[in-house]
């Protein structure tokens, strides 16, 4: 209970940081709406074309997004000493992963219900009546980011490079996760683009979107433990 | 063997356990060692100053007995925990004071005290009536609901202390408590060691000002490429 405790006020003491800041409130979300309207302006008018785009579009401004918000975190904590006292607070490390894993998720998965909108607008793709299938993507696959990029940027938090080394460090574990959330994302995209003539193929496609959301979640699911587990060392120095 | 004389029996050996055990330890960055082959026993209750030229290795050293560093050779031990392998209850019995004070710069005194006394297991009722009277101590009881960021670096090192006394630790590590400090702030550390003197606890403190602490301290060891030496 008392670790429980502990991983809410860390998540907590993030949240309030943030709410009083908005320094990655504003990077982000500025950040993603520039790469949403490029990538529209870019690809053309063409409805047929956007919609074959829209879910890598999605994925790839969270996946940006995702970096800055996960590297300011740390650097809040950097300021006055304040993560090397936290780090000597008589509280297991795994709870300080697990505090910080919380509110990156959250910031995270409001950040995608927000970017949603925008991208079924500029991209002109619905959701149909599967659409809690596609908010457990967004879930699961912020989910998966923030489990990744919360752990590379401890790691890299000390680090005078951390900058550059954290998106070259984590972009390679992060591909099965962006490559599960962009595949679900899209069959859900097409399914409620479909043609009434053409809803034989639903099941079919509702089917694949799972089975890369069960990936997904085995993919959590393994990160999870690991990270939790190694987390001590990564900010051992 | 009746109740009482095993509970004295059990206080008597852990008060025999050293507060501070190194042993043969080393610590290095890259190639460069900054401590080497240091051994040193500090009994419960000592005080003891660190001195020596910037660089030397005083705050490594502080650092090292924190668990924050892990040692690059050898081993130490706090109230016979491992420093190596048992940081989790290293921790337990440790309160620490950086140069920088340690502050959130984004929460306010009060919400930072409140964090740590979270941390320190405090229910929320004496957390309070702790938060306060602390805050009235560092005479910061008037900027308690100013952000940290705000604070002037004297404040913020007098946050650092509130949070010192907070944890109610029986092992004081202090890297240099005087730096940052107006002639009151100074007072304040001055009352600290007092009350430290008074509560037998085990203080490892870095400081230059030795003139201003050989009244607190038992010992004084001066830090030299990288090893340690006493001088009084």
């Amino acid at each position: 209970m008392s670790d429980l405790i502990t991983l809410l006020t860390i998540a907590q003491k993030d949240l309030r940081q943030e709410l009083r800041s908005k320094v990655v409130t504003v990077a982000t979300v500025f950040f993603s709406a520039i790469v949403l309207v490029i990538l529209a302006f870019a690809i053309g008018p063409e409805s047929i074309f956007l919609q074959n785009a829209a879910a890598g579009v999605l994925w790839v401004s969270l996946a940006f997004a995702g970096v800055i918000s996960s590297a300011q975190s740390y650097q809040a904590e950097l300021d006055e000493g304040a993560f090397e006292q936290l780090l000597l607070f008589p509280i297991p490390r795994e709870t300080i992963y697990l505090g910080k894993l919380l509110f990156n998720w959250l910031f995270l998965s409001v950040l995608s219900l927000l970017i949603l909108p925008t991208t079924m607008i500029f991209f002109n793709v619905g959701l149909g009546s599967d659409w809690p299938w596609l908010l457990i993507t967004l879930l699961l696959g912020c989910l998966g980011f923030s489990l990744i990029s919360t752990f590379y940027a401890a790691l890299t938090a000390n680090l005078r490079a951390r900058e550059s080394l954290l998106p070259v460090l984590m972009f390679p574990v992060i591909v099965p996760v962006l490559l599960a959330a962009v595949q679900s994302s899209d069959l859900l995209f097409s399914i409620a683009a479909l043609p009434e003539s053409e809803n034989a193929l639903k099941p079919d496609m509702l089917q694949q979107a799972k089975d890369w959301l069960k990936f997904l979640a085995g993919f959590d699911l393994i990160y999870f433990v690991l990270c939790t587990a190694i987390f001590r060392f990564a900010v051992e120095e | 063997m009746s109740q009482s004389s095993q509970n004295t029996s059990l206080q008597n050996t852990q008060a025999s356990i050293p507060a501070i055990q190194l042993e043969d330890l080393s610590q290095r960055f890259g190639a460069n060692y900054v401590l080497e082959n240091i051994s040193l026993s500090v009994q419960q209750g000592k005080r003891l100053c660190l001195q020596g030229s910037n660089g030397s290795g005083k705050t490594t050293l502080i650092r090292v007995l924190s668990s924050k560093l892990r040692p690059s050779k050898g081993d130490g031990f706090i109230l016979g925990h491992s420093l190596k392998k048992e940081g989790d209850e290293v921790r337990k019995h440790i309160a620490y004071l950086s140069v920088l004070g340690g502050s959130y710069p984004s929460l306010t005194a009060t919400e930072n005290l409140e964090m740590a006394a979270s941390f320190y297991g405090y229910d929320s009722k004496t957390a309070k009536e702790k938060i306060t009277e602390l805050l009235e101590k560092v005479e910061l009881e008037k900027a308690s609901d100013k952000l940290v960021r705000t604070f002037s670096s004297g404040m913020k090192k007098r946050l650092g202390i509130a949070r010192v006394l907070l944890a109610d630790a029986p092992i004081w590590l202090l890297d240099e408590p005087y730096a940052a400090l107006d002639a009151s702030g100074r007072i304040l550390i001055d009352e600290l060691l007092n009350e430290a003197v008074n509560s037998n606890k085990t203080v490892i403190l870095a400081s230059h000002e030795l003139d201003r602490v050989k009244d607190f301290v038992d010992v004084t060891l001066k830090v030299e490429q990288g090893k340690l030496s006493r001088i009084a």
